[in-house]
């Protein structure tokens, strides 16, 4: 008896040591804040999406590290010849994550979860409608509510048919989106009967790589490897994300080993990590675009001329140098080169003051009073819009031109740029989707009125038909060809001063494999694996 | 003692009413509304934010939105956060030990080494020892919180190695769910090896940076306090006796220089919070300074005005407490004379 045991303890002694030798690989993700929720179509901010991204799936997703799009829970879709109706089929026996919160699962992804993850944000009686607050900010953004006919079954469990009001070739890298989440309908049933509806937001349970684990305000997030992940197991088996508020505390976590990746550096850190022999400090170019709108609904900014004047007069090369600090790329176009219809051959403006000097006076303009608009806060495509303004004000005093800075609260400022206040005003745009229309649309005839998003308030027929036009199209060559016209259509208008494009910066430890920058600003782990 | 104790309470209900109007209309003086700050770029129509400040209240006039706010506080709801939708008393509970885990140690750490740098100082008054105390005493009173944390961080975490960088905790080696919310109890209760040791090494550099301003104070205000006690007729009477000088100060002066450090604890605790939210931040400490910092950027109304109230509460119960302790000290305060 007593042999037996020793030989017990013995067997128990050497799995343990072979548990220890294959010890769990983790990954520590310092994240910049906490998450709203865990629910994508309820958030906006980059953080909320990032915190609840490693649980889910949606039907078709982008290529990490790209803006293409391709087959998620959808294993493919097809769209019909009038472009209407888009047919998607399930991928068979994808499991949703078992043991969150005393959920488990009695079936495999069907139909039905699709159905009810967009019919929540579109139907106002969906019994998950109004928990947690309801607000399906991106659902509306994205202008599904005037796209979306239906969303309906097809012949069998594993078929979604969604029928569009009118063909429009973005929904796809809509639906690739992060509010467009495909979530468990049976774990919302199985929450609603304990009475506790608002936890399906709180635990999230989905069929993506991790599970969540737990959650401690401001403090960590916990996910474990799902090991019936339909892609295959994680390379990690725990993915942490400390929550680290401050940049330069999250950039010290890294130098301490305390974390592997962090997002959002301090600009004045990059030099340091560049040169820190740990760190590898990954960069790409944002989808992103700083911009000068000119009002073109009041005079003098009515006249191409003045709007090229301006034009010519500005001297982006000190701008990017001294603002940018050498980390964005000037912008020729509204579109970054990283999206697909770029025109590379449009001709850029380049710095002329005295050819500036001279339209203005063919313009008739001697004299010119007008305001120039600044941001108050720092933004990923412009780091700081009261120094950019500054430099703006001294070039235009070259010309003759008297520009007074003008600046509001953030949250005033945007309202009053939408109400054509100004006559110069800065801001840019940040791309959610990598298709081009999800840029275009800022120069367009909708947006326009009082209120809209185009603050040049200008609308230009040729270039709005082409806009609504490529949407109708699923040929990529046809609505390249439009962009580009549209392209040179803005070039020789001259809405706005188009910026830079701004370079988005990520140090990832040197341990750390397969991890790609999101050019859409995502921190995504299934494919990164660590070495010891 | 219960007279005391109620006149007290009583002094201090006006207090809380005041604050309570001033922090309401004062968050609302403050530009732009949670709905536009949390749209961005994208912006919104004037319908849907019409919509939504109806839907949370915030169409209704001030005064009405106040009447409303005091009505549900009487009844006990402290509000909903508007970001989490989760109830802010609700949050404040699940943040709150690790704001009062961290003052507690700042606070320990600032007496432990305070009060016997300020005897010491007064008693070799004019000495070297006394200047440089209360030259490093000055110097920690005018530090800036930011800049010492960084400091320390790169000193002591990234160059030297000696302490880690931030948390509460190894996130890698230990993992328990929290049961009170306070690390070093959690830590004792999980039964992992090193697990308490390990939340005590990320506890020493917020607890330095937290406790340092009230080091300080400390430290001045028992030198001054002791200082004048020690020319007192009954220490000299004490002394004449011929009491050995540590019996003297430790026992017949301490008592009585102490009255003046115990009120000027009770000040400091308004201190500590305010430098808990500073603290809290590098430190990424996931307590309620941090959490109202981020309720002030997103105009989480709800979330700052509930925290405000209960973090007041706290003080002025804290403060209570104190003076019933200063009473116990001192009888000359609890007769009222």
């Amino acid at each position: 008896m007593k042999k037996r045991n020793t030989l017990a303890a013995a067997l128990l002694l050497s799995t343990m040591l072979v548990a220890g030798a294959a010890q769990a690989k983790s990954l520590v993700y310092c994240a910049e804040g906490s998450p709203e929720n865990f629910t994508p179509a309820m958030n906006t901010t980059g953080t909320s999406l990032d915190a609840a991204r490693p649980v889910f799936n949606k039907l078709v997703q982008f290529v990490p590290g790209t803006t293409n799009v391709e087959p998620g829970l959808a294993e493919k879709y097809d769209v019909s010849a009038d472009g209407k109706t888009v047919t998607f089929h399930l991928r068979k026996g994808v499991k949703f994550h078992s043991g969150v919160n005393g959920f488990t699962p009695t079936r495999d992804l069907t139909a039905e979860d699709v159905i009810w993850s967009f019919a929540r944000q579109s139907d106002k009686n969906h019994p998950y409608a109004k928990v947690s607050g309801g607000a399906f900010d991106y659902w509306s953004d994205m202008g599904m509510p005037d796209l979306v006919e239906s969303v309906t079954k097809g012949d069998d469990d594993l078929t979604v048919i969604m029928k569009l009001k009118e063909p429009n070739a973005p929904i796809l890298a809509n639906l690739a989106m992060d509010f467009a989440t495909i979530q468990s309908a049976e774990y919302a049933d199985f929450l609603m009967k304990k009475g506790m509806p608002e936890q399906f937001d709180q635990m999230p349970v989905g069929t993506g790589p991790f599970i969540f684990v737990n959650y401690q305000k401001d403090a960590v997030i916990r996910f474990k490897a799902n090991p019936d992940y339909f892609g295959g197991k994680p390379k990690i088996d725990d993915l942490i994300y400390a929550i680290t508020p401050d940049a330069t505390a999250r950039y010290a976590k890294m130098q301490a080993g305390e974390c592997q990746v962090m997002g959002y550096p301090n600009p004045a850190d990059l030099a340091a990590m560049a040169k820190d022999d740990k760190i590898d400090l990954m960069k790409q170019a944002g989808l992103n675009i700083g911009y000068l709108a000119f009002n073109t609904k009041k005079p003098p900014f009515d006249n191409i001329k003045v709007r090229e004047a301006l034009t010519l007069a500005i001297d982006r090369d000190a701008i990017l140098k001294e603002v940018y600090q050498g980390s964005g790329i000037k912008a020729k176009n509204l579109i970054p080169p990283t999206i697909w219809s770029y025109d590379d051959a449009t001709p850029d403006y380049s710095y002329d003051p005295e050819k500036a000097k001279a339209l203005l006076k063919e313009a008739g303009v001697t004299t010119l009073d007008t305001d120039l608009w600044y941001m108050p806060v720092q933004r990923p495509y412009n780091p700081n819009g009261k120094r950019m303004a500054e430099m703006m004000q001294a070039d235009l005093a070259k010309v003759g031109i008297t520009a007074k800075l003008v600046t509001y609260e953030w949250g005033e400022y945007r309202k009053r740029l939408q109400a054509g206040e100004h006559q110069m005003g800065l801001l840019g745009w940040t791309g959610d989707n990598g298709d081009p229309d999800n840029f275009f649309f800022l120069l367009g005839c909708d947006g326009a009125r009082e209120g809209g998003q185009n603050l040049s308030k200008w609308c230009n027929a040729d270039f709005d038909a082409d806009l609504k036009k490529a949407r109708t199209l699923t040929d990529p060559a046809a609505r390249t060809e439009l962009y580009k016209k549209m392209q040179a259509i803005a070039r020789k208008e001259i809405p706005q001063l188009t910026i830079a494009h701004s370079t988005v910066f990520e140090p990832v430890s040197k341990k750390v494999t397969g991890y790609k920058i999101s050019p859409l600003g995502a921190h995504e782990f299934y494919n990164v694996d660590i070495t010891e | 003692m219960l007279k005391f104790l109620l006149r007290r309470a009583a002094l201090t209900l006006p207090t809380f009413f005041a604050l309570m109007f001033v922090t309401f209309v004062m968050i609302r003086l403050v530009p732009g509304d949670p709905i536009e700050v949390r749209r961005g770029e994208r912006g919104i129509s004037p319908e849907r934010l019409a919509e939504l400040r109806h839907a949370m209240g915030l169409d209704q006039p001030i005064w009405k939105q106040f009447l409303d706010y005091v009505w549900a506080l009487i009844h006990g709801d402290f509000g909903t956060s508007i970001i989490s939708k989760t109830p802010v008393a609700q949050e404040f509970l699940t943040l709150f030990p690790a704001t009062v885990e961290l003052s507690l140690c700042a606070m320990l750490f600032a007496v432990i080494i305070g009060i016997p740098a300020g005897i010491f100082a007064a008693v070799r008054r004019g000495s070297v020892y006394d200047q440089t105390l209360m030259g490093i005493a000055l110097t920690g009173y005018s530090m800036p919180i930011f800049w010492w944390g960084l400091i320390l961080i790169l000193v002591m975490s990234n160059t030297l190695h000696l302490t880690p960088v931030s948390g509460r905790i190894d996130l890698i080696k230990y993992y328990f769910p929290p049961v009170t919310g306070f690390m070093l109890i959690d830590s004792l209760l999980s039964d992992q090896k090193g697990a308490f040791w390990d939340a005590v090494h990320h506890l020493i550099l917020p607890t330095i940076v937290l406790g340092t301003v009230p080091l300080a104070v400390i430290a001045r205000m028992t030198r001054s306090s002791m200082l004048e006690v020690l020319e007192e007729d009954y220490v000299r009477t004490a002394r004449a006796k011929g009491l050995s000088t540590w019996r003297v100060v430790g026992l017949h002066a301490l008592r009585n220089a102490l009255i003046p450090v115990v009120t000027s604890i009770g000040l400091q605790v308004g201190t500590l919070l305010a430098g808990a939210v500073l603290t809290e931040t590098i430190f990424s400490w996931p307590g309620v300074g941090s959490w109202l910092i981020h309720a002030i950027f997103r105009r989480d109304y709800p979330a700052l005005q509930g925290g405000i109230m209960l973090i007041a509460i706290v003080v002025i119960i804290i403060n209570l407490l104190l003076d019933l302790l200063s009473g116990f000290i001192n009888p000359r305060i609890r007769h009222g004379r």
